[in-house]
């Protein structure tokens, strides 16, 4: 060992993957560095080196040219990676094609951030699923901006999808209506993109169709107790099942 | 600079499966999927596990497309980059052999060529014109065997010892010196 030629402090990180690349390595070794390779860039450097290095020898391979069906079965997979995307986005679209606000809405992007937030849901602790959901949309572009969950009907949890831009002068403030009521009430000021938990003791138990929606009002909050400034996100509670 | 390669911008196509383009990945597919397929069928000498690695190796393609780092390396060689190492995975973890604990410092000692001096090329290794050649040229043919029989063929260190007739520390020896010669040469 003492006198290998061109020994290196750097030589042994060099030699495993020289060999890994090789495939010379066991199974166990295989995996303690693929294990390895995410944390350490001295060693993924060293690793991607001697995969250009020995790319050339691919080459001494004959090609064979693959049957028709390898394709076909591959883009099978394609599909299925995105089925189970698509899944939830039907199941998503069923009730929302159910109410009219929603009508039309069913762009991609607008699905695609539904999935995020179904997601993020699902994965919040593990807590029971929400009772009601609410997606909270831009008037405009029909952009979802936010998502409402409800576990119970005591608390709801407001989730941003995107950070929205408020001007420094100017604050989001939260509001709900139920369908019998007599205007909506404040749920607080929210900061752009961040969660807030909101207690609905004081209110009525959530119901179907209940109004949510956030408005900009001056920094301190609508003066007058209800909502003065134009809706930035809107969007009606749904029971899931 | 190469005449032989037509011009394949695989950094593109990998921005466009990146992108969701589906065509993107079909037209790296049309481009390389003969290649990798003769790639992984060596390493794995089954041709249904090859086409199950090709398949595997073109989802990873096209779920790690927008992660590809072209500061690492050619957008060609992750493909079989990916291709490769699916195929040794698949091979050793079917290989069931025991793994002999070499004393390295007695393997070094081991590394003499003497009686290996007559050994001729076994493959046919001349085919890629440019600097690794020129440093495989600077290897005796028996530990030039030794490194294509691994990279090639995926042989296991024991299966490189079994088929050219070499003790097994001695087969180690050379590959280790062999891939420090070539680093050294290639840079």
């Amino acid at each position: 060992m003492s006198n290998t030629s061109g020994t290196e402090p750097q030589t042994p990180l060099n030699e495993l993957a020289g060999e890994y690349v090789l495939g010379t390595l066991s199974v166990q070794q295989r995996i303690e560095v693929e294990r390895r390779l995410p944390h350490e860039p001295a060693l993924q450097a060293a690793v991607d080196a001697w995969e250009e290095r020995l790319l050339p020898l691919t080459a001494m391979a004959e090609p064979q040219t693959p049957p028709p069906r390898l394709w076909a079965r591959i883009e099978r997979s394609l599909d299925d990676l995105l089925a189970p995307q698509q899944a939830v986005i039907r199941d998503v679209q069923s009730w929302w094609n159910n109410l009219s606000i929603w009508r039309g809405l069913a762009g991609a992007g607008l699905a695609a951030s539904l999935v995020l937030g179904m997601t993020l849901l699902t994965q919040s602790r593990s807590t029971p699923a929400p009772s009601y959901l609410v997606v909270l949309v831009a008037p405009q572009d029909k952009a979802p901006g936010w998502v409402v969950q409800a576990s119970n009907s005591q608390e709801i949890q407001l989730i941003p999808l995107s950070v929205t831009e408020v001007p420094a002068d100017k604050a989001l403030e939260f509001w709900t209506k139920g369908d019998d009521w007599h205007g909506p009430v404040s749920l607080g000021l929210v900061k752009p993109g961040q969660s807030l938990h909101v207690p609905l003791d004081k209110l009525p138990p959530l119901q179907p169709n209940q109004l949510f929606e956030l408005t900009l009002e001056q920094a301190t909050g609508s003066p007058i107790g209800k909502p003065t400034g134009p809706i930035q996100f809107i969007g009606r509670a749904v029971k899931v099942i | 600079m190469s005449l032989h390669e037509p011009l394949f911008d695989y950094e593109a196509a990998l921005d466009a499966c990146a992108r969701g383009e589906r065509r993107a990945l079909e037209r790296l597919y049309e481009q390389e999927s003969a290649r990798l397929l003769g790639v992984a069928q060596r390493l794995v000498r089954d041709s249904a596990l090859a086409q199950d690695i090709v398949h595997d190796a073109f989802i990873k393609i096209w779920t790690g497309a927008a992660s590809f780092d072209k500061s690492r390396g050619s957008a060609r060689g992750w493909m079989f980059t990916i291709t490769r190492h699916l195929a040794l995975n698949a091979i050793r973890n079917n290989a069931r052999e025991v793994q002999s604990e070499d004393d390295e410092d007695h393997a070094e000692a081991q590394a003499t060529l003497e009686g290996w001096n007559e050994t001729v090329d076994s493959f046919d290794w001349r085919v890629n014109p440019g600097r690794i050649e020129f440093c495989l040229d600077q290897l005796e043919p028996v530990r030039r065997n030794c490194v294509f029989h691994a990279y090639v063929d995926g042989y296991s260190h024991q299966e490189i010892a079994q088929k050219i007739g070499a003790p097994l520390g001695t087969v180690k020896a050379w590959i280790k010196r062999s891939l420090n010669a070539l680093r050294e040469c290639i840079g």
